[in-house]
């Protein structure tokens, strides 16, 4: 069963259409990944999923039942992208301001603290203030305070920005954890290359639109460009290359990259070079990164959306 | 509601237990009573003695005249010379003089004096009435003598006299001096407590916006309950100053008793006896306790709502909150007015309309209750102050609700109004 479904979501502002008819399902479990440019719509697609703003349209089903954000915010962890901590308050007081206001007890919510700071080397911190820290410490902190009360789905935008490589695959593995445990992840980025080492399944939204959603290894495939890259122990000569079954798109003494030609498969090709007497070395489809199908899928589109009028 | 208790909690103690807090509880009374008696010091030592040279032609003034005078106000010296007009002009500051006065040898004791005290500067109008005032009573002299009135007829004119005490007699303890005092008192305090703590509310949310912890308590509670809780911390923090002010004045109130028995002759004693038996302590303490709260609330939930609208810029909130402090400034301009004719329409409609009703009506009260402030008024007046603040926090809290997480731009009052009116 998925743990959040959104059906034809919109938000409209005054000046523009931050959410215009969004359909999602995330299934129980998923580190699913939410990606666009800046001022695509992800934080506001992340507000109404958070209760902090309601859609003009559309229904949000949690966990199987309508979204009603009274109750069910106290199973959601949510890590804004902009951190945010009382810079005068004490760590330990704070962590359980916070716990407490999810619904904790406060005997619950100080073992569970105490718990968290213990797995990730924040013990000394409870007495110090938010001021002291350095800003990769604070990220930690507040990763704690977002994930302490347990939460069914957790959200975190943009939740490497500012860590060290150290600190950043603690928390990676910390997220791996929550999401074997159970948790259902939504990890809002704009970081591609982060989303295709941590997610399973992504949903790319552009100009408040979703432009496309599914794995990474599907979407991955139903954008390549059907490259390939073939490697020779012997010297390439100009006759080796045929222009009937593929393109040469680079090529030097050893090495080529060739696009194939539609109709034709990968054995063909191999069949070929066999044919010509040359020496495989090695023989790699090029897929392309999720880097270039979002530039390729964005490029094309005005990047200054929010001064363009809603006709609505 | 749990979750509103939280807040609270947090706005209460965070802010109780800062030293800022435990000083200027301490420390207000002291300026509040310093200043009060200070000004009024340094206004009075500081005053130079004014020395007046009078060129008497009349042959009216004698010497043992002006002198029996000086003796009795020194705060400036007349002094009889026989030097010309024109020499005292030209000389007047080598001579050791402030100014002249030159009385024609024209005068009449019957048709009075019309004289100019001339002077190489402007003076104060305190310095000159006073010159005023001694003249006056030299010339009284001068009149009983040419009357014939000796100092026993002038004694038993002096002492014969009609004094004018009003009394209230719907309330018969109402002592409009120590009304006047403590109404004075009260709405300065509440006026203060009014800009002080509104600003706090101010502040603490822009806190919250520009440290941008605004997005995370959002998504735990409702923006609402967020502003609500952070003005009844506050509202309480204020409340809990004001009650420690109120147990010091019974501790005063308590050791001075004791004293009481045993020196009756101390005035000041016996003063602050008579203060705390001529008004109804509890109705004003009680009053007093809710104007503060309904006043804050009404006031502090505006004041929230600009928070939440600006930046970090302190100017912007300045300029947006400026309206608002006007009108409360503008209630304590018109303190004085309310204070001296409690009655009057401006006073009546002013302590009921919730924009002064908090400083207004405690400027009333202490004149007495029903005597001066009917209950309906009263009444009236509370019920109006609930609903005013009821109204303001349902308005502010709409603007918050937008404001807490927009970013950007300052809006204008007409903007903020239309967050408040969109659903």
């Amino acid at each position: 069963m998925p743990i959040l479904e959104l059906q034809n979501l919109r938000k409209y502002f005054a000046t523009q259409k931050a959410v215009d008819d969004i359909s999602l399902t995330i299934e129980k479990g998923q580190i699913f990944g939410l990606l666009g440019p800046n001022g695509a719509g992800k934080t506001t697609l992340i507000r109404m999923i958070t209760g902090i703003f309601y859609p003009d349209q559309g229904e949000i089903i949690f966990d199987g039942k309508k979204f009603d954000p009274l109750n069910d915010i106290v199973h959601i962890g949510y890590m804004p992208e902009e951190r945010g901590l009382y810079k005068k308050m004490k760590i330990g007081e704070q962590a359980l301001y916070l716990a407490q206001l999810k619904g904790l007890s406060k005997h619950d919510a100080t073992t569970k603290i105490k718990e968290w700071f213990t797995r990730l080397d924040m013990d000394s911190w409870w007495n110090k203030k938010v001021e002291d820290l350095s800003k990769g410490m604070s990220q930690k902190l507040q990763f704690v305070t977002t994930v302490l009360h347990n939460p069914k789905l957790i959200i975190l935008d943009e939740p490497f920005s500012g860590l060290d490589p150290v600190n950043a695959n603690l928390i990676k593995d910390e997220i791996y954890n929550l999401a074997k445990g159970g948790a259902t992840i939504i990890f809002s980025t704009h970081r591609m290359e982060q989303v295709e080492e941590i997610c399973d399944h992504i949903a790319l939204v552009n100009k408040g639109q979703k432009m496309l959603d599914g794995t990474v290894k599907d979407i991955k495939h139903n954008y390549k460009e059907n490259l390939f890259r073939v490697s020779f122990s012997n010297k390439l000569m100009a006759e080796h290359l045929a222009i009937h079954l593929f393109q040469v798109k680079e090529k030097n003494e050893h090495e080529v990259v060739i696009k194939l030609d539609p109709g034709y498969t990968n054995n063909d090709v191999l069949e070929y070079f066999i044919h010509k007497g040359l020496h495989i070395e090695s023989f790699n489809e090029i897929l392309p990164s999720l880097n270039d199908i979002f530039i390729r899928l964005v490029e094309d589109t005005p990047a200054a959306r929010q001064f363009q009028q809603v006709t609505a | 509601m749990n979750k509103i208790l939280l807040i609270i909690q947090r706005e209460y103690l965070t802010r109780v237990r800062k030293k800022t807090f435990i000083i200027s509880t301490i420390l207000f009374p002291l300026l509040y009573l310093g200043l009060i008696f200070g000004s009024t010091y340094i206004a009075s030592s500081t005053s130079s003695v004014l020395r007046v040279a009078v060129i008497d032609s009349s042959g009216y003034f004698d010497k043992g005249k002006i002198e029996r005078e000086n003796l009795k106000d020194s705060s400036n010296i007349l002094s009889l010379v026989n030097y010309s007009a024109d020499s005292v002009k030209a000389n007047y500051k080598a001579l050791g003089y402030d100014g002249f006065i030159v009385v024609s040898p024209e005068s009449n004791w019957e048709a009075g004096l019309k004289l100019s005290l001339q002077t190489g500067r402007t003076l104060g109008i305190e310095s000159s009435s006073g010159v005023q005032r001694k003249l006056n009573n030299i010339w009284d002299g001068i009149k009983n003598e040419k009357l014939g009135i000796t100092d026993s007829i002038k004694t038993k004119l002096e002492e014969s006299t009609v004094t004018l005490r009003q009394q209230n007699f719907n309330d018969t303890t109402a002592n409009s001096g120590v009304a006047t005092g403590i109404g004075y008192a009260a709405g300065f305090l509440i006026y203060i407590i009014l800009l002080l703590y509104g600003s706090q509310v101010m502040m603490g949310v822009m806190e919250e916006k520009t440290n941008r912890i605004a997005e995370v308590i959002v998504s735990s509670v409702k923006p609402f309950q967020l502003m609500l809780g952070k003005i009844i911390g506050i509202g309480l923090v204020a409340l809990t100053q004001f009650f420690i002010w109120v147990l010091c004045m019974f501790l005063i109130y308590n050791f001075t008793s004791s004293l009481g028995n045993g020196v009756t002759a101390n005035n000041v004693i016996g003063g602050v006896q008579a203060i705390f038996t001529s008004i109804d302590v509890p109705l004003i303490l009680g009053c007093f306790a809710f104007y503060l709260l309904g006043g804050f609330f009404f006031y502090s939930s505006l004041y929230a709502a600009i928070g939440s609208a600006v930046n970090e810029d302190m100017r912007e909130a300045q300029s947006l909150s400026f309206p608002i402090t006007m009108i409360v400034i503008l209630s304590i301009v018109l303190l004085p007015g309310v204070i001296k004719d409690p009655s009057s329409p401006l006073a009546v409609w002013g302590s009921i309309i919730p924009f002064s009703s908090p400083i207004f009506m405690m400027a009333r009260i202490p004149f007495g209750v029903p005597g001066t402030v009917p209950w309906w008024q009263l009444g009236l007046s509370m019920v109006s102050l609930i609903i005013g603040f009821i109204f303001t926090t349902w308005f502010a809290g709409k603007i918050y609700r937008t404001g807490i997480l927009m970013y950007g731009k300052k809006p204008t009052w007409k903007e903020m109004i239309k967050w408040a009116i969109k659903r």
